[in-house]
C-alpha cells in the first residue's frame, strides 16, 4: 500500500481540520532520517472534528485498520462523537489521528508546543523539537528511545550552530 | 572508498553520545545540510523505494 503523507496532509487541511503533525514525520522534519510508514497527527476530536477527518478521507475507502473486520469509517458514524482516537488505512496510506499525546497531554497543550512552517503545498503545525523529544521519551519504546539520542543530538547542534551567529 | 565516521572535535556531549552508541551520525549531517521541506520529500521517495521493494518481494513469493 503506498504512504502518500503530503497528499494525506492536503487534504486534512483543505477539510479544514485543525491539527499537529506529531510522530514519526516530526522527526525526519526536524533532522533525523528515519522510515515512517503512516501518518500521525493530534487533533481536537468531537463529532464534528471526526466528521472533517472523515471529508478528508472519504472517497479514499478509510477503514478502522485496528480493528478485526477493518470496519468502514463511514459506518461507524454514529460513535464519532465518542471517538478519541482514530486508526485509519487508506488508499493512500495510513492516517493515525490522536486526541492527546503522551508526556504532552491534550491537543490545546499540543497546540501550543507546535510550530508554524509553511512549504511549497501549504502551511502545517508540526511538534516543536524539545515536544517530539518528550513525546518520544514518553513513548518509550526501543525505537522511540533511539529517536531521542538522535534528536538529542540535533538539538545540541542548532544550539552550538546558533552560538556561532 | 569509505572511511569510518570521525566525531567531529566540537562535537557536544550528545553528539558523541550517539556517535559511540553505534549512530551512523553522518546520515543526520546530511540530512541537516537540507532545508525541511527537502528531508520530507527525501523521506516520501525512500519510502515509495521500500514499499515497491516489498510488494516486488511479494509478488515474487506469491509465483
Amino acid at each position: 500500500m503506498p504512504q502518500n503523507d503530503q497528499a494525506l496532509l492536503m487534504r486534512l487541511k483543505d477539510s479544514g481540520l485543525e491539527f499537529v503533525v506529531i510522530g514519526g514525520l516530526c522527526v525526519v522534519y526536524h533532522g533525523v532520517p528515519v522510515a515512517t510508514f503512516d501518518l500521525d497527527i493530534c487533533c481536537p476530536f468531537g463529532e464534528e472534528n471526526v466528521r472533517k477527518i472523515e471529508s478528508a478521507v472519504k472517497d479514499l475507502n478509510p477503514v478502522h485498520r485496528l480493528t478485526a473486520n477493518k470496519l468502514p469509517l463511514e459506518e461507524t458514524r454514529s460513535s464519532f462523537k465518542d471517538l478519541k482516537n482514530i486508526y485509519l488505512q487508506t488508499d493512500i496510506g495510513k492516517l493515525d489521528c490522536l486526541s492527546e499525546v503522551s508526556g504532552l497531554g491534550s491537543y490545546e497543550q499540543v497546540l501550543q508546543q507546535s510550530i508554524l512552517h509553511t512549504m511549497s503545498f501549504g502551511a502545517f503545525r508540526i511538534l516543536n523539537l524539545d515536544a517530539l523529544i518528550a513525546a518520544k521519551a514518553a513513548a518509550g519504546r526501543p525505537k522511540d528511545l533511539d529517536a531521542v539520542r538522535l534528536l538529542q543530538a540535533v538539538k545540541e547542534r542548532k544550539a552550538q550552530q546558533k552560538e556561532l551567529f | 572508498m569509505n572511511g569510518e565516521y570521525v566525531i567531529p572535535p566540537n562535537a557536544g556531549p550528545a553528539w558523541r553520545a550517539a556517535a559511540e552508541y553505534g549512530f551512523d551520525m553522518s546520515l543526520i549531517e546530511e540530512s541537516l545540510k537540507l532545508t525541511p521541506e527537502q528531508r520530507l520529500a527525501e523521506h516520501q521517495q525512500v519510502i515509495d523505494f521500500m514499499i515497491e521493494l516489498q510488494e516486488s518481494g511479494q509478488a515474487h513469493a506469491a509465483k
